[in-house]
């Protein structure tokens, strides 16, 4: 896996060799803490329920669910968790269920848990990806520009406009923009993903699909615009009087140059560990956000499994959610180890 | 860092504002009877009504006067900031500075639990554990607390272990002081300005937090909260009912959030030597 990994990203034999010790360096340490994560997701999904008091059937899928349950299909379930055996029993049908992909049942849904969330987590990959490469992009040349004109009326309104932006709660942007552009002037969609039974094709599908993502991903957008900018900004400040700055002007480089591809790439660098801080906030605010817009991802399914008490769901929510994040936060690794040579060479 | 970090916030622009924000709306919490003629709890009867002198901010599907129901959701607010911040900060402290100073295995193993910690979507989290055990207000407290402390021990111990090789302790060290004698007079006050901005982010994140929570349905039904008024308001932006229900009460939420966070912006300015002095140049 290793190896494979090393050459998807990077075909040339030089880099390819250096990564691979970097790779051997990188991944022992964070992947433990991966492990360590998704250990302690696995045990709350095992131990929560069964410490309940009361009938651990009752407490994995709640009263709720209960009542609409014959005898067969109770005895059926005890007999799936293994709940007439011992702990161990348990765990280790637990186990192999997870291991089979099996996350449970939906009473709610009346479908595997795991179809239900693959059904949905599209649109929230979509929507936080988006909303990720989009922040990141407008958020790098706002703080590269701002810091270089530092005191300027620029650099103070955007600092001003955009702390004051960050200090909203994300629902509260993604209701306001609700409010204003669907209610209020009625120009874009108030909820969902695409028109129902429209039967758009080809492009008209396509910007069906944009009309109806413009307003979550300009509140994920907005929402994380400040701390990309003011990270940026002050990376800009601290690095754009060094040495190797002066220099590149000294070559002659173009003020563009300067910006974007020396102190540029140089603020990418905190940023791109502070991305891989931030995401799992990202995506728990892309779930508010859904929410607010019934946007048919992960979020909108959370809210339904949370009112209808469909404990499985959320118990799978939780841990595919986890999965994502984890996974998200190994990709920042490596793009980290890409985009610094010192890192890359250190080894 | 021998500087006076609460001097050095009383001065700026900034801090002044979410102090004078933040005081305001701890006036308005504290002084909730007085300014309602309605308990948040009572029934008027109106449903949807207007805003008008009786209901400041008219009643809600439910009858109830929003106005009094936005100031009593202050003090749930202000409360789990307030024990949130106290909690969380002392854990913080407690096992950054143990992890420190004890080293070894005990630090490692601490470490690898902040750095899992904050690698998962706490929400879901608290939301799991909190549907299981019926949501009450001490159990999101503690819940709240339970997953904001990690983020503040990491940086606790980086400040401790650079604190812990200074010459000012090594030099008391030589003159016979013992461990606990170092950590009161030396290693403590040195982070207050540390723990307090800590605090301010704690207390911030767990208004958030306990505001998200309620907005997605978690939340103890007795409790007055703004998430909760909020998710009651979405039901109905199709009415104009929201312009009185759901925006003064996110807007309520926000001032409180911005308030907090100018607060703790400026005091990590003044900590961080770095930003004062570019500060100081751009006047």
């Amino acid at each position: 896996m290793n190896n494979q990994r090393a050459e998807c990203c990077l075909p040339e034999q030089v880099r390819k060799t250096s990564i691979d010790k970097t790779l051997g360096n990188l991944i022992p340490a964070s992947i433990l803490n991966y492990l360590i994560a998704l250990a302690a997701i696995f045990s709350l999904n095992f131990i929560l329920p069964r410490l309940m008091p009361g009938d651990p059937l009752h407490a994995i899928y709640g009263d709720e669910a209960l009542v609409a349950m014959t005898d067969e299909m109770e005895a059926e379930l005890i007999r799936q968790f293994s709940l007439d055996k011992s702990w161990w029993d348990q765990l280790l049908a637990y186990v192999l269920g997870l291991l089979r992909g099996d996350l449970g049942f939906s009473y709610y849904y009346h479908e595997q848990v795991s179809q239900v969330i693959m059904g949905a987590l599209p649109w929230t990959l979509l929507l936080t990806g988006l909303a990720l490469i989009l922040a990141t992009a407008i958020g790098l040349v706002l703080g590269i520009e701002s810091g270089f004109r530092r005191g300027s009326t620029l650099d103070r309104s955007l600092v001003a406009g955009l702390m004051f932006l960050g200090g909203f709660p994300d629902f509260f942007i993604g209701i306001l923009l609700l409010l204003i552009f669907a209610v209020s002037l009625d120009v874009l969609p108030i909820s969902g993903a695409s028109t129902p039974y429209a039967g758009y094709t080809g492009l008209t599908y396509i910007f069906d699909i944009l009309r109806h993502l413009a307003l979550p991903l300009a509140s994920m957008i907005l929402v994380q615009l400040g701390s990309i900018f003011l990270l940026t900004r002050n990376t800009i400040l601290t690095i754009r009087e060094e040495s190797f700055i002066l220099t590149a002007r000294a070559k002659g480089c173009s003020e563009h140059q300067i910006k974007y591809a020396h102190a540029g790439r140089n603020s990418l660098l905190p940023l791109t560990t502070a991305t891989g801080m931030r995401i799992p906030n990202l995506i728990t605010g892309a779930l508010f956000i859904e929410i607010v817009f019934s946007y048919p991802g992960v979020g909108s399914l959370l809210n339904i499994a949370i009112s209808a008490r469909d404990y499985p769901l959320i118990q799978g929510i939780l841990l595919i959610v986890t999965l994502t994040v984890l996974s998200a936060n190994f990709l920042v690794d490596l793009l980290y180890t890409r985009l610094d040579p010192r890192v890359r060479h250190a080894h | 860092m021998h500087t006076d970090p609460l001097g050095e916030i009383s001065r700026d622009p900034l801090a002044k504002i979410g102090l004078f924000m933040l005081v305001i709306i701890t006036l308005l919490a504290i002084c909730a009877p007085l300014l309602s003629n309605y308990s948040p709890h009572d029934y008027t009867g109106k449903i949807f009504s207007p805003p008008d002198m009786d209901h400041l901010l008219g009643t809600d599907s439910m009858g109830q006067d929003i106005w009094a129901r936005l100031l009593y959701a202050a003090r749930t607010s202000l409360l789990v900031a307030g024990a949130v911040a106290l909690i969380s900060s002392t854990l913080s402290v407690v096992i950054g500075a143990t992890a420190a100073l004890a080293g070894g295995i005990y630090e490692r193993f601490c470490m690898r639990v902040v750095d899992a910690m904050t690698s998962l979507p706490t929400i879901i989290v608290m939301i799991l554990v909190a549907a299981y055990l019926r949501p009450s207000l001490l159990l999101l407290i503690l819940l709240i607390s339970a997953f904001s402390w990690p983020g503040g021990a990491r940086i606790i111990r980086s400040q401790v272990l650079s604190l812990k090789e200074r010459v000012h302790i090594s030099a008391a060290r030589t003159f016979g002081a013992g461990k606990k004698y170092i950590i009161f007079t030396h290693i403590v006050p040195e982070l207050s300005p540390i723990i307090s901005a800590l605090m301010m982010q704690d207390a911030r994140r767990a208004v958030f937090m306990e505001a998200g929570l309620a907005f997605l349905g978690v939340s103890d039904p007795m409790v007055i909260s703004w998430g909760k008024m909020m998710h009651q308001a979405l039901a109905f932006t199709y009415l104009d009912v929201w312009q009185w229900w759901l925006v003064p009460t996110g807007l309520a939420l926000s001032a409180t959030l911005i308030s907090i966070s100018f607060l703790s912006f400026s005091l990590e300015t003044a900590i961080d030597p770095r930003m004062k002095k570019e500060n100081a140049r751009s006047g």
